[in-house]
């Protein structure tokens, strides 16, 4: 069996050691509930300070508008559901797209199921928000509005600062999700008018189970969760110190590497991307016709499907996703590519690659081998009567 | 390397068939088919719900070998939901089994085994290929090869069935051999997997609505027209049934007919019941096909003893066989299976029970 290539960055990432280094005191030593009045309570306090500035900083934040969460769907929903909650008498409608990560969308079908009013926008062809369409829907009985910055499926890039800018003209409060987009995208808090943002851990370096919400000072959330005053009471529950040191490391090294490694995977990508588009002429590439983020490909090749090419890739050792995995593990089509109007027959061929850390320029030459050569056979078979 | 793709439920036989195959050196990889959407409301079935995918994943990973979950749910919808509530309307009593082994296992799943360079195809089934040929389960108490009849004889050669050799505590031993404790003694599935509570009515009303003639109120009748009775849908009997029929009669009632045209459920006793011949559709041999005039053994319903019988009508699409001696409760919609002993010859599906014998008949 040849090297194994891993392009599912966007499902999930090693954990760095640097992370790990950074984190490892926690699970010992300094082992202190930061609550506590005692000098391990005043240690661990210290840490969990000193990581929140750390993010902070990655973000443009200030240290006060940091709040550790258990992951990125924690935080979607406590932005969303918190934010809706805390103004939904005078402003009962929330806005969002059709191609949110499932974290919004459920979330915001969950603020209709309690009485809000659910408004999603077009998105167009390409997968990019619909300008028209989210102009005519934003008007002050808006709560909440939702866009995430890069999509997860096919990487597409919002144009989140203008976006979040009309929302404003409207008294409504701007979140997104940029889960995909930390790290990719050039993010400073205190220039944009964005009032909630969502980060996740694992998808840059840390462990599953950590997250962050941007909230930005003033804007009123409801907690979730009722216990003591932790996160200011937006989020009670004993800090998870050696996770919120483990996000805050991740997270300095994804932004100071961002230029660098932003780069290595265009030109990765890019190859990749074209290599494949000369093997395969009539393959299609979502959002190609748009700006993406630099670290996913969506790719589609009428004939095929999904499912057969994801086993077939797997067990040639090169590992990628499609669509969204139910919870049996199965593989659904793509609520994001049918908001796009992508045909049924194209998005049930859907294959994601991302790329990330693990990434290299002898895994591009590999995959663009072997997947063409993957497609040709599965085209053989849909061929035979 | 060869390699299988092994059909796997999360149960005991096919856990064991997959570890049989790791054993004897095949490249096995495990894929557990999803063909309906697990609602909250199967929590505790032994096979098919979400539990099972884990088991079958846990089951692989312990093997060492790769396991995937196949979304198969539109085209088992299609081939054999659809078809099963059809039956019902029809006033049939369907087997989804066959219908599935036919159409998803060993076709969809087939074409998926193409897809990965796959040689082979396994199940857990208790059957036997040899030679090419179908054969009964080694275990005749837990024998499926009933409910095989319907598969593409091509696939015949690429079809591996690890457990067909064993008997059921065979396979629990083996189970237990190979440290597959997680499912050696999970208990065997009798439902029908996407009739979760075994009420097949629900699932009715929820593909036809519940206003379907099928779950109607209709009369329960005597074979002279006489109406005896009220039933609240013929979809909720099948032919031999006692259960739900009106009593005060001098000898045992069984349900002898189902007539959709006016929601009969027609009742007799155990004479109205037998049959002297069958005639079925839908034929499918799995060898060459026997001649006219050749003495076979069939079975009409799973379990049933086999038969003697006379193949003695071949016309496009229809077969008909003569018993040498009368069966109770040949229902439409069941299959008739023919052997040559414990091959499998081929088979077909239930439309009526035959009119006619080419055989003297016996007094019942």
């Amino acid at each position: 069996m040849p090297k194994h290539v891993y392009l599912d960055h966007a499902a999930t990432t090693p954990v760095r050691p640097e992370v790990v280094e950074a984190m490892t005191p926690f699970f010992g030593p300094r082992f202190g509930n930061p609550s506590s009045v005692h000098r391990w309570g005043r240690d661990a306090r210290t840490a969990l300070d000193e990581a929140r500035e750390r993010l902070a900083r990655t973000l443009g934040a200030r240290v006060d508008e940091i709040v550790f969460t258990s992951c990125g769907t924690e935080a979607d929903n406590l932005a969303i559901l918190g934010a809706w909650r805390a103004t939904r008498t005078e402003r009962p409608a929330i806005v969002t797209t059709p191609i949110e990560h499932k974290a919004v969308l459920a979330t915001s079908h969950r603020v209709a199921a309690e009485g809000g009013e659910e408004r999603i926008v077009d998105v167009n062809e390409h997968g990019v928000v619909d300008r028209a369409s989210y102009d005519a829907k934003i008007d002050a009985r808006v709560g909440v509005v939702s866009v995430m910055w890069v999509n997860n499926e096919i990487g597409v890039v919002q144009p989140v600062p203008e976006l979040a800018t009309r929302a404003k003209e409207h008294g409504a409060v701007f979140h997104t999700d940029a889960v995909q987009a930390f790290g990719k995208i050039a993010i400073d808090l205190s220039k944009l008018p964005i009032d909630l943002l969502t980060i996740s851990g694992h998808k840059i370096g840390a462990p599953k189970g950590t997250g962050a919400l941007f909230v930005r000072r003033g804007v009123r959330i409801d907690p979730l969760m009722h216990g003591g005053e932790q996160d200011r009471g937006r989020r009670p529950g004993t800090e998870n110190v050696a996770f919120a040191v483990g996000l805050a490391r991740a997270a300095e090294l994804a932004i100071e590497e961002r230029e660098a490694e932003c780069m290595r995977l265009e030109q990765l990508r890019s190859r990749l991307e074209a290599a494949l588009l000369e093997r395969i002429p009539d393959a299609v590439v979502h959002g190609r016709g748009a700006q993406r983020a630099p670290h996913i490909l969506n790719i589609s090749v009428a004939g095929t499907d999904s499912e057969s090419m994801l086993m077939a890739l797997d067990l040639q050792g090169v590992a990628c996703s499609a669509g969204s995995a139910c919870q049996s593990g199965s593989v659904s089509p793509s609520h994001v590519l049918s908001a796009m109007g992508v045909r049924p027959e194209i998005a049930t061929s859907a294959i994601r690659m991302s790329l990330g850390s693990l990434t290299s320029d002898e895994d591009m030459t590999r995959v663009a081998e072997l997947f063409p050569a993957l497609i040709q056979k599965a085209r053989r078979l849909a061929g035979q009567p | 390397m060869t390699r299988v793709l092994v059909a796997m439920s999360g149960g005991v036989d096919s856990s064991v068939a997959a570890a049989l195959l790791v054993e004897q050196g095949y490249d096995v990889v495990g894929a557990t088919m999803k063909l309906f959407c697990y609602g909250e409301d199967v929590p505790d079935r032994p096979c098919c719900s979400l539990d099972s995918i884990n088991d079958a994943r846990r089951v692989c990973q312990q093997l060492g070998i790769a396991h995937y979950v196949l979304n198969l749910e539109s085209s088992f919808g299609h081939d054999v939901v659809d078809d099963f509530v059809g039956e019902y309307l029809r006033g049939r009593t369907p087997i989804p089994c066959v219908r599935c082994n036919t159409f998803t296992k060993f076709r969809d799943l087939v074409k998926k085994a193409d897809a990965i360079d796959a040689d082979f195809v396994a199940t857990g089934h208790y059957a036997r290929v040899q030679n090419g040929a179908l054969h009964r389960g080694r275990d005749h108490t837990k024998d499926q090869s009933y409910f095989l009849w319907g598969i593409d004889r091509a696939v015949l050669q690429r079809m591996l069935l690890p457990v067909g050799g064993l008997t059921k505590p065979e396979t629990r031993q083996r189970a237990h051999a190979l440290g597959l404790e997680v499912i050696a003694e999970k208990v065997e599935s009798q439902d029908i997997c996407f009739v979760p509570d075994g009420d097949h009515s629900k699932v009715i009303a929820r593909r036809l609505g519940a206003g379907t003639p099928a779950l109607a109120t209709g009369p329960i009748m005597l074979s002279d027209g006489r109406t005896v009775g009220e039933h609240h849908g013929y979809a909720r009997f099948t032919i031999g049934q006692r259960r739900g029929l009106p009593g005060g009669f001098m000898e045992p009632m069984y349900v002898v007919a189902i007539r959709p045209v006016d929601r009969a459920v027609v009742i007799g006793p155990r004479e109205e019941l037998l049959g002297r011949g069958v005639v079925a559709r839908e034929v499918n041999w799995l060898g060459p096909a026997p001649a006219l005039g050749a003495r076979v053994e069939v079975q009409v319903r799973h379990r049933a003893a086999a038969a003697a019988g006379e193949l003695v009508r071949v016309d496009a699409g229809e077969i008909e066989i003569a018993l040498e001696e009368p069966v109770a409760a040949i229902t439409p919609g069941q299959s008739l299976v023919l052997y040559d002993g414990e091959r499998v010859l081929g088979g077909g599906v239930i439309e009526r029970a035959g009119r006619r014998s080419e055989l003297p008949v016996m007094a019942a």
